[in-house]
Formats: structure tokens, sequence, C-alpha cells
């Protein structure tokens, strides 16, 4: 601890460069933590994904293409297939066209199917007793300002109801919890009571299903043999496994490798400038090291001291970016308009900060490298008389 | 004076071998964000270039109004027939118009990492090929008109399983081989195609997507639009093919380039300090010379734009390098995003904006050492040690 003085004097011996120098460290991190703090929310929300299930879609789909909810029957017989439910949707407006909305219905079966989602068994009775109730996410109610107990009017030109009418109500029943990957929250109705509501001719259809197996090391394979049953029937589907579907890999562009990337290059320019920055210092003052030497300081303790110079900056610059890349990816749900919804965010977990230190320390030690080298070979007579 | 700036400069860029090490900070800060800045546009630019390729200004696209993408669109038979009668498209060797009723959907397909992704499956009418000179079969056979086969592009084989020729693809009611390959230089590679009014019969649709047409010349559009817009029966829109791609190009590439100034941007500021820092030291490291120029009699001014003229051409430098990386490691490689595929490009155009933001860069990070530079007082920098 007593060092501490000491080094500090010596960064404080330019402050203008100690000052830069700090700045460009912390810019470096910050974009160190937003690329890095990105995988990790890439690399969480690939961990909670369940492995056990599937979701199921109509293989061609435009607009609104549905399925008969007679295929769900097929897939429950499928050996493996534990639970299957089944959705269909109403998009649509609140009073302006520019307000979207989207209801999603479910069957009953959902509530075995999501069974980690925020929902209690009292709000899945209560949507099950109340035909025309709707759990609303908190996202979405605090985005449409709803409470327990509203009446939720949605307009939806493209779903009609059996006596023509596009206007469909809700009851909210409960605000519940968000899911962290499910970023615009969600409004989940009864699907029996927009079944029933629909013209004859257009009933016992749906849009998609969930499907969960019971083994979940045969997912995959259950997910093909899905596929694999329908190929040859005018419903042929496109089955991918929820670990698929939530692969930030699955998009065709490797992000998170694109992300260490961008880590890395920022790492690369903050190590010349510190190795720079110490070689300097250290040749600026090389007879000031070899008065260190002369009285007394060994190769090693020297050395230690050079490191915590080069050290210093960089774990606080370090620490500074990353705090700025946590602020940075707090702001931006405010800076979005709040009609679009939200992107996935940087999270800057432990991890993420431990992985910062760790380079702060790796670009410290590399930097510090040479100019030790150059202390502990110093002759210090010569270095003394200042030749 | 610029006599003065020239003999300054020039001793300058000779000293420069003695702060070698220090120099590279500026030219590694802005060779990093340089690099990453045009790896990232590479891609903007390879998927523009592409889209641009697809997008002919002799060709016009029909679709129906409101509708952003050819799959959001819908014409009817009726209308096609009205649409493909209008004023305005050049006529084939048989006599018929060069126009063709299009099909585009979605097709799930399995990239080779294994995961799973979509392409766009094309139906072409028997104008489909006609109307695309840049359209060429480089194996098996083209599809025959009535029966269930389809074409694929090389691209899409590059790029997912199971697209060989004798691969079958799965559409609703039934399995479709793959009889043939080919390619046309743009976005289409990626994609598959089919004969539309089969496919139509297969999905159950009886509704077109687009339709395509060859223009008797470029100027013909406002005759074929004024046609269409001014038949009350007729809801569609008409854009030249070229636009309809760029606005594509517009949304597919937006976010792409924005996230690409972003970083570039956090990067740039990151190489700024440390441009300042170099910048200083060298001022400080010179701090005789300059004092002992200005006793000689040279001006402030002229002292200040070396070391502005010093951080430009090492930032120059250093942005060149990171574009000859960005090159390397990317240029004419084949790159994906959502469902097209499209060769890397790190045009001159890219490396000129990249030399361009390093010179801002540098231009910043030498104003403020410059000014220091030249106020110092000469009595005071002799002095010093």
């Amino acid at each position: 601890m007593k060092y501490v003085p000491l080094v500090w004097a010596a960064i404080m011996r330019k402050p203008t460069r100690a000052i830069l120098t700090l700045l460009s460290v912390m810019i470096a991190f910050t974009l160190f933590g937003l690329t890095i703090g990105m995988n990790a929310t890439f690399a969480a929300v690939q961990a909670a994904a369940k492995d056990n299930r599937i979701y199921v879609d109509p293989r061609f789909a435009s607009g609104m293409t549905t399925m008969p909810l007679a295929v769900t029957h097929a897939v429950e017989r499928i050996p493996g297939v534990a639970e299957v439910s089944y959705q269909n949707f109403i998009p649509g407006y609140i009073t302006n066209p520019k307000n979207r909305i989207f209801v999603q219905v479910f069957g009953d079966s959902a509530r075995k199917v999501f069974t980690e989602w925020p929902i209690t068994p009292a709000q899945w009775d209560m949507l099950h007793n109340e035909r025309d109730g709707v759990l609303v996410s908190k996202w979405q109610a605090d985005k449409w300002h709803l409470k327990v107990g509203d009446t939720l009017t949605v307009i939806a030109p493209l779903v009609k109801k059996a006596n023509g009418s596009t206007t469909w109500t809700f009851k909210v029943l409960a605000i519940v919890g968000d899911m962290a990957y499910n970023t615009n929250g969600f409004i989940w109705g009864n699907y029996d009571y927009f079944d029933k509501a629909r013209p004859p001719a257009l009933q016992g259809l749906i849009m998609n299903m969930q499907v969960q197996t019971s083994d979940a090391s045969r997912t995959a394979d259950i997910a093909q043999q899905i596929d694999d049953t329908f190929a040859n029937s005018p419903s042929t589907t496109q089955s991918i496994t929820e670990k698929a579907a939530l692969d930030v890999s699955n998009s065709g562009v490797d992000i998170a490798t694109v992300d260490r990337e961008i880590a890395l290059a920022g790492m690369f320019m903050v190590l010349f400038l510190t190795a720079n920055g110490i070689a300097q210092a250290v040749r600026e003052r090389f007879a000031e090291f070899a008065t260190l030497k002369t009285i007394g300081y060994s190769d090693w303790g020297v050395i230690c001291l050079v490191f915590a110079e080069a050290a210093l900056p960089c774990l606080l610059g370090a620490v500074l970016g990353v705090a700025l890349s946590a602020w940075l990816s707090g702001m931006i749900p405010h800076l979005m308009p709040p009609s679009m919804g939200l992107p996935p965010l940087p999270r800057i977990t432990v991890m993420v900060a431990v992985w910062a230190g760790v380079c702060a320390l790796a670009v410290a030690l590399a930097s510090s490298a040479l100019p030790a080298l150059r202390l502990k070979r110093m002759d210090i007579a010569t270095a003394l008389s200042g030749r | 004076m610029f006599r003065q700036i020239w003999i300054v400069s020039a001793l300058n860029f000779r000293s420069l071998k003695s702060r070698f090490w220090q120099s590279m900070v500026i030219v590694v800060g802005l060779g990093a964000t340089i690099g990453v800045l045009l790896s990232m546009m590479s891609m903007t630019q390879g998927m523009k270039q592409a889209y641009f390729n697809t997008g002919d200004p002799g060709r016009a696209i029909v679709t129906s109004q409101g509708a952003d993408a050819e799959g959001q669109s819908s014409i009817s038979r009726a209308d096609a027939a009205v649409i493909m009668d209008a004023p305005g498209i050049a006529k084939d060797k048989d006599g018929r118009p060069l126009a063709d009723r299009a099909l585009n959907m979605g097709l799930p397909v399995l990239r080779k990492n294994g995961t799973k992704g979509y392409t766009t499956l094309r139906g072409f009418g028997p104008k489909g090929v006609a109307l695309r000179p840049e359209f060429h079969l480089v194996a098996g056979r083209m599809f025959e008109f009535g029966k269930r086969e389809l074409i694929v592009g090389e691209g899409a084989q590059i790029m997912f399983q199971h697209m060989k020729i004798g691969d079958k693809v799965i559409l609703p009611n039934g399995r479709w081989p793959i009889v043939g390959a080919y390619t046309t230089g743009d976005i289409l590679d990626g994609q598959l195609i089919g004969d539309t009014e089969t496919m139509l019969t297969a999905l159950n649709r009886t509704t077109y997507n687009s339709i395509l047409v060859r223009l008797t010349s470029q100027d013909a559009l406002s005759t074929f639009r004024r046609a269409l817009t001014s038949n009350p029966a007729l809801q569609v829109t008409v854009t030249r093919h070229s636009d309809w791609y760029k606005k594509v190009s517009d949304q597919a590439t937006g976010l792409l380039a924005v996230l690409a100034y972003v970083v570039g941007g956090v990067m740039a500021v990151g190489a700024l300090f440390g441009c300042l820092n170099t910048m200083y030291a060298a001022v400080s490291t010179r701090a005789r010379e300059i004092a002992t120029l200005r006793a000689l009699g040279y001006g402030a001014f002229p002292v200040a734009m070396s070391v502005i003229l010093e951080s430009m051409v090492l930032a120059a430098a250093g942005a060149l390098i990171g574009a000859g990386v960005a090159w390397l490691l990317n240029d004419g490689r084949t790159g994906t995003w959502g469902v097209n595929i499209f060769r890397l490009t790190v045009s001159s155009g890219l490396v000129m904006l990249g030399l361009s933001w390093a010179v801002v860069v540098a231009l910043a990070g030498g104003l403020l050492p410059s000014i220091r530079a030249a106020r110092r007082p000469v009595v005071d920098a002799l002095r010093a040690t």
C-alpha cells in the first residue's frame, strides 16, 4: 500500500498524458462492455431456452396462413410428444391504426407448455374461466396504461367476427411479469373465446403450435419427425427447437464472433497506447529507476512498480468504461421511440466485468513487459550518469 | 508561408523515425478503427451491390398498392392480364409482351452450419428468362412448365444443404426435385425458381405477387405507369426495377450501417484520445526544435500546420493499413444476411470513407497540440531541457 503514492506520483508526472490515456482506455472498454455484454445477453437467452420445446409453424406462411386445429392431434400421437399447445392471433390497433397491438390467443394446454412463464395457476384458471379475459405483461400494460379490470378494445381489420364486426373487446384479468427475451411484452387471451366468435368457415384454425417433448435429448429428432409427418400434406410444417430458435447464430450471421472481434480491435488499440506510454515513462525516468535500485529496491520491486503504473490506468479505464457501457445500455430504452419494440440490450454481468478486468491486466502486462526487461538488465552506473 | 510550412513539415517527418513507436499509436489506433468500420461496411456494401445488380432501370415492377415487399403484394389473375397488355412494354421476338407473372415466397432451408433459415422461392412465367439477360443456366436443365420441379441458384448451393441437382425440396403436397442450377450475379443467386402456375396450384393460391415487365425504353416508364394508374379497376404501384431494389436495399442495410457507424464512431473517439496523446508528446519532444525555428523567424502558423499535417499523414497511413486488412479479410468473401447471399465488398468508395474519417480524427487530434506548439513562448522553450 505504501507504494501507491509513488505509483500515483509517477502517473501524474504528465497529467495530460495520464488523462488522455485513461480516456482512450475507457472508450475501448465501453465498446468492450457493449459488445461482450451483448454476447452475455445472447448467452443468457440461449441458456434460459427450454431444451424440450419445439415451435411448429406453417412451412409456407404468407400473412395469415393457418393450419387446421386437427394437426395438433396428429402431433400428439408422435412418440415422445408430451404436450401440444396452439395459438391464433389478433393483429389490430387501439383507436388509431398507428397504435398497433397484438393479442395472442392460446388453447388451454398452453399452461402445461409455458410452465416457466410468470403466470400463476390462479391466473391460468382466470383465463380459462373468464373467456373474454386477457393477461397483460407489465411492458404492454405500461405502454397502453392498462390496469386490472380495464376494458381493452382492439380493432382488427384482418380478423372478422361471425357478425362482421372487427372490434374485439377484452377484460384485463391480471398484469403479469415479462420474459427477458420477449422484449415487446405480450397480451395473452383465450383461444376458445376467439374461435367461437369467428365465422363458422374460419373456425378451428390455428397459426402455430408449441410442442413439449418428454425426452429433452430427442427434441431435435422429434422436430424433424413433425416436419416429415406433414411433408406430403397440405399443411406442411417448419419446426424449430427453442434452443435453436433463440440461438443468435441462427440468424445466419455469427454476431457473437463479430462482437468479440470488435472488442479485440479495441484492446489492440489500447495495447499500443499504453505500451508506448509506459515505454516512454520508463525512458524518461531511467535514472530515477536506477536510483531506486541503488537504494535497495530489487529487480522485481522495480518491475512491480512499472507494472502498477501500467495497470492502474488500464484497470481504472476498464472500470469506468464498463460502467459507462452499463449506463449507456440502460439509456437505450429512453432514446428509442416507444412505438418500436426494444432491441436486445447488452447486459453487464459479473462475467463481463471479470473479462474486462482480465483483459485490462493482460494489456498492462503486455505493455510493461519490454520496459521491465530493460529495467532488469539496466547497468546502474551508466543509467545514473545519464548517458 | 507555404514554403515555411513545407520546410517545417519536412523537418518534422525526418525526425519521425526517432519517434517511431510513439507515432505508431496513431497508425494502429486509426488502423483498428478503420479496419473495424470497413469490415462492417463491407457487408452493407456487398448487399447494396447485389441489390443494385438485381434492379435493371429498363424494367418495371408492378405491385399492389402499399406493399413494401414482393411478399406483401398480391395481383389477381384478371389484373395481371390487364397489366400485361398496357402500353410501354417491350415485345419479345414472338410478338408477345416481355412481361412475367411472378411469385415470391419464403422457403425454409438448412444452412451448411446446420442452422435453420429461409431463402426466397421465386415463380417464373414463360417470359421470366427472356426478361433477364443476366440469367444463365450453369448445370443440369431448365425446369419444365407444368412440372413440379425447381432450379437452384449457385449461391444457394454454396450456403444451404440439400441443394444439389437431384435433391428434393418440400413444398405443400409433395417434394419437388431440383433439376438445374443457374447464376444471375445478383440477389437471385441465393434463391430457387420454379413455374409460377404450378406453384400456385400446389400452394392453393390464386394471386400472383408481382408483374415484372421490360420497358420499350427507359423513358417508357411514365407511359406504362399512366396507363395503369389511370385505370380505376387497378390498385397498383409501378416502380422502376432499380428504384424498387434501392428501396429494398435501404431497408435491408439501414440497421447494419447504423451499427457500423456507432461502433466505428466509438472507436474513433478512442483513437482521437490516442492521437491527442501522441501529438502532445511529439510537440513536447520537439519543443526546443520548434523554439529554434521560431527564433529563426518562422511563423506560428507554419509550426501549427506542421503538427496537424503530421497527425493527418500518420492517420491516413493507419487508415490505409486498416482498409488493407479489411480488404484482405473480407473482400470477395461470401456473406449472408437474412435471406440474402452476396459477396462482401471493400470498394474504393469505402476506402475513401475510411480515409476521410481518419483525416477528421487526425485534424481534431492535432489541433490542440498544434496550438500549444505555436503559442509556447520561445524563450521558455529554448531554456527547457
